[in-house]
């Protein structure tokens, strides 16, 4: 009796299991709708990354991709509030977006071939130009990668870092010893007590971490000239929900084309213009694309979150990071922010 | 009444087939086990319907392409080698880290263990003190500070800047101390090492006739067998002969620097990771096994000590002829889990950047390989791991229980 007990026991065990991944767990094939019942946006978001995402003593989420999570919220349910943030390392962003545990993975992710080949994500409008550089303590005296033969060189476990470091040191015949760390946390002391000479990483987390370790008194670092990838960062769904990731961009994008008609969050209540693309881009008179957002979901994004150069402001400026003359600049003005036309 | 039970015997020989408890058990069980099936085949099937849905692969191909990464402190890992080669790098380091942590934890814990009895205030609160810090703190933790105590913040200089020890008057380094690896003198195999190597298995065979002989003496006779030390000494003989015979068995490498000087080159390189997950596991491990070492001490009845005591035994006579081999069987069981407890716990090296196989498994998924297979390689690994501990200590545990003849 006792083994029919134990299978028993099993049995109900696994139903439990069996429950709570069931065929819907991954999400069906209409996102969007569920997540206006739902009422409520899942977004994967780094939680120690300065500048880009990071919780604060509070529990409190800020930066730049926290807000492009906001402006999903505000687009798709009319409320940038409505967000619930999950931070995530790099190790378990890909898993937490297959399995349906968030909605929207925004998380400082590189776009790459293997990536949307065999992550089952989709990768949509890319929201930061970023490339790959080195930071080594100005006291080393470093000033290019073939002084870094043998050195220890941190970075972050399962990121494209990784393999561009192997990629590009092997290339040169440099010989390193790469340290991975699984997050920031670790990595950064590792880093300014000499466990490691050098930090690769991109050049917008170095800048940020250049700031913080300086801000705080820590040693002068140096970045190094040498950029050695590019790393185009952006929103990323599941695939085969084209509602929900059209959805998601077109959100994204909104920010942009704002900044481009130079409509912010000062100026937009009561916006007011001749030009019949504006119109449009507000929703006045009802124009509808049938995306499947609200009419007014631009001036919901703009009035609760901002346009993009009001986003990079508060949140890439003050960790030392430009915008004018960056390939994050609009395209009119020799950048790489290009949006389709809202008609 | 002899009537009465001879007639219902009979009806009950008669009952039909489906009121037999025989027959229901089995077809319960069989219902189970399709139930099982079932429910497994769903859940599976499930999953790769979720997953071709997702575009992503369902087979085992990746485990025969290149890793394109590198693994720390493995110089015969390169970029090109397969995400099979870095599975058993990462099985290697685990079983590193696990087996040294579990002698640390084994030889640390029976210290503690019978410290916590001593009858010396002073060392029964010091042991008390290590089992009631250690055991109270996550072992992440733990191991964390270890990393950080010893290394990250701790007092070795770095690596270009490394402290190295000599004998007075050799220029070889017989310890090189920085905040990322330490380098220690290690044997390198030469060509006579297989002569040696017989010369070990004549002696370890001998050995084993010798100490056969002397306990039949001892059982015949009665006479001292001095089975252990005779032993022994054949042992060395034969292996120290074979060694003279091999010539060069094996040669010593001492550390040294590399020209970089942010390197070691030769003797044996442990890297800080490897230090802390060893330290942090094996103290930890430790702070649990004095727990029960003390207690199956305690549990040994006092009586036996009583009865040793009054045919004049010597206190080490007492514990090694009457309170041990009862007090080992009570033990064994719960110090095999630890052993399981401790093999597993070697995941948590990633938070000292150590290149487990959890870690790199990670970092493999994080680069393209799909999780699902991955994950279950991982898991088989594990598993072997804890099935080898366990089959290995039940083993050793069947023998010394009690044989009720």
């Amino acid at each position: 009796m006792r083994s029919m007990k134990r299978l028993a026991v099993l049995v109900l065990g696994l139903t439990l299991v069996a429950a709570a991944c069931g065929d819907d767990a991954s999400g069906g094939g209409d996102l969007l709708a569920d997540v206006v019942e739902r009422g409520v946006v899942r977004c994967g978001v780094n939680d120690v990354l300065p500048g880009f995402g990071i919780v604060d003593d509070t529990g409190a989420f800020s930066g730049f991709d926290v807000e492009l999570c906001r402006v999903v919220a505000a687009g798709v349910l009319g409320d940038a509030d409505a967000v619930e943030f999950v931070g995530l390392t790099a190790g378990e962003r890909f898993t937490a977006l297959q399995s349906g545990e968030i909605d929207v993975l925004i998380r400082n992710t590189t776009w790459t071939a293997t990536r949307d080949g065999q992550e089952g994500a989709t990768f949509l409008f890319t929201t930061f130009y970023d490339g790959q550089g080195i930071m080594v303590p100005t006291a080393t005296g470093f000033t290019s990668l073939e002084d870094l033969a043998d050195a220890n060189i941190c970075v972050l476990q399962a990121t494209t870092t990784e393999l561009n470091l192997t990629a590009v040191f092997n290339a040169r015949g440099i010989p390193f010893n790469p340290v991975g760390f699984a997050d920031n946390n670790l990595l950064r002391p590792a880093y300014e007590e000499g466990q490691c000479e050098a930090w690769t990483s991109d050049v917008s987390q170095l800048t940020a971490f250049k700031a913080t370790i300086e801000g705080e008194g820590g040693a002068a670092q140096t970045i190094l000239p040498d950029v050695i990838s590019k790393e185009p960062l952006g929103p990323l769904v599941r695939d085969g929900d084209s509602a929900w990731a059209q959805a998601v961009e077109w959100s994204v994008m909104a920010t942009v084309q704002a900044w481009e008609f130079g409509i912010d969050s000062s100026n937009v209540a009561g916006y007011t213009s001749d030009d019949p693309n504006v119109k449009n881009f507000l929703g006045v008179d009802g124009f509808e694309t049938g995306i499947g957002l609200p009419t007014d979901f631009v001036v919901q994004i703009i009035s609760q979150v901002g346009n993009y150069e009001e986003i990079y402001n508060r949140n890439l400026i003050p960790i030392g990071l430009p915008l004018a003359g960056t390939p994050n600049d609009l395209w009119s003005n020799g950048g790489l922010m290009y949006v389709p036309p809202y008609r | 009444m002899t009537d009465t039970r001879a007639r219902s015997a009979g009806r009950r020989t008669s009952t039909v087939w489906y009121r037999n408890i025989r027959v229901r058990r089995a077809i319960a069980q069989v219902v189970a086990v399709i139930g099982v099936i079932t429910l497994g085949w769903w859940l599976f099937s499930n999953l790769v319907t979720n997953l071709n849905r997702l575009n992503i692969n369902t087979d085992f191909g990746f485990l025969g392409r290149p890793t394109q990464f590198q693994i720390p402190y493995d110089e015969g890992f390169n970029p090109r080698s397969s995400v099979w080669s870095m599975v058993l790098v990462g099985v290697k380091n685990t079983f590193l880290a696990g087996s040294f942590g579990i002698i640390l934890a084994t030889v640390t814990g029976i210290v503690v263990g019978v410290s916590r009895l001593s009858s010396n205030w002073l060392v029964a609160r010091i042991a008390t003190l290590f089992v009631e810090t250690l055991r109270n703190i996550p072992p992440l933790v733990v191991i964390i500070f270890f990393g950080f105590a010893l290394f990250t913040f701790g007092p070795f200089p770095i690596i270009t800047e490394a402290d190295q020890y000599s004998f007075f008057g050799s220029d070889h380094n017989v310890l090189i101390l920085s905040n990322t690896v330490w380098g220690i003198p290690s044997l390198i195999a030469e060509d006579g090492a297989g002569i040696f190597w017989i010369g070990v298995l004549f002696g370890f065979v001998a050995a084993g006739l010798v100490a056969r002989w002397r306990t039949g003496v001892f059982d015949r006779t009665g006479r001292a067998h001095h089975r252990v030390i005779l032993a022994l000494g054949t042992f060395a003989i034969l292996a120290f002969t074979g060694y003279l015979v091999a010539g060069d068995a094996y040669s010593l490498s001492w550390p040294a620097l590399g020209e970089s000087g942010r390197r070691i080159v030769g003797g044996l390189q442990l890297n800080w990771g490897f230090i802390a997950v060893t330290i942090g596991l094996g103290l930890y491990t430790a702070s649990h096994i004095a727990e029960i070492i003390r207690g199956s001490i305690l549990a040994v009845p006092k009586g036996q000590s009583e009865a040793a005591n009054a045919i004049a035994l010597s206190s080490f006579q007492r514990y090694r002829f009457v309170v041990l081999p009862q007090s080992l069987r009570i033990a064994v069981p719960p110090i095999i889990n630890q052993y399981l407890n401790l093999m597993k716990n070697t995941s948590l090296g990633v938070a000292v950047a150590y290149a487990e196989i959890t870690s790199l498994t990670l970092t493999s998924i994080g680069n393209g390989r799909p999780a699902p297979q991955s994950i279950v390689v991982l898991m088989g690994v594990y598993l072997a791991f804890s099935l080898t501990i366990s089959f290995v200590l039940n083993a050793y545990n069947r023998r010394i229980q009690l044989v009720e003849r």
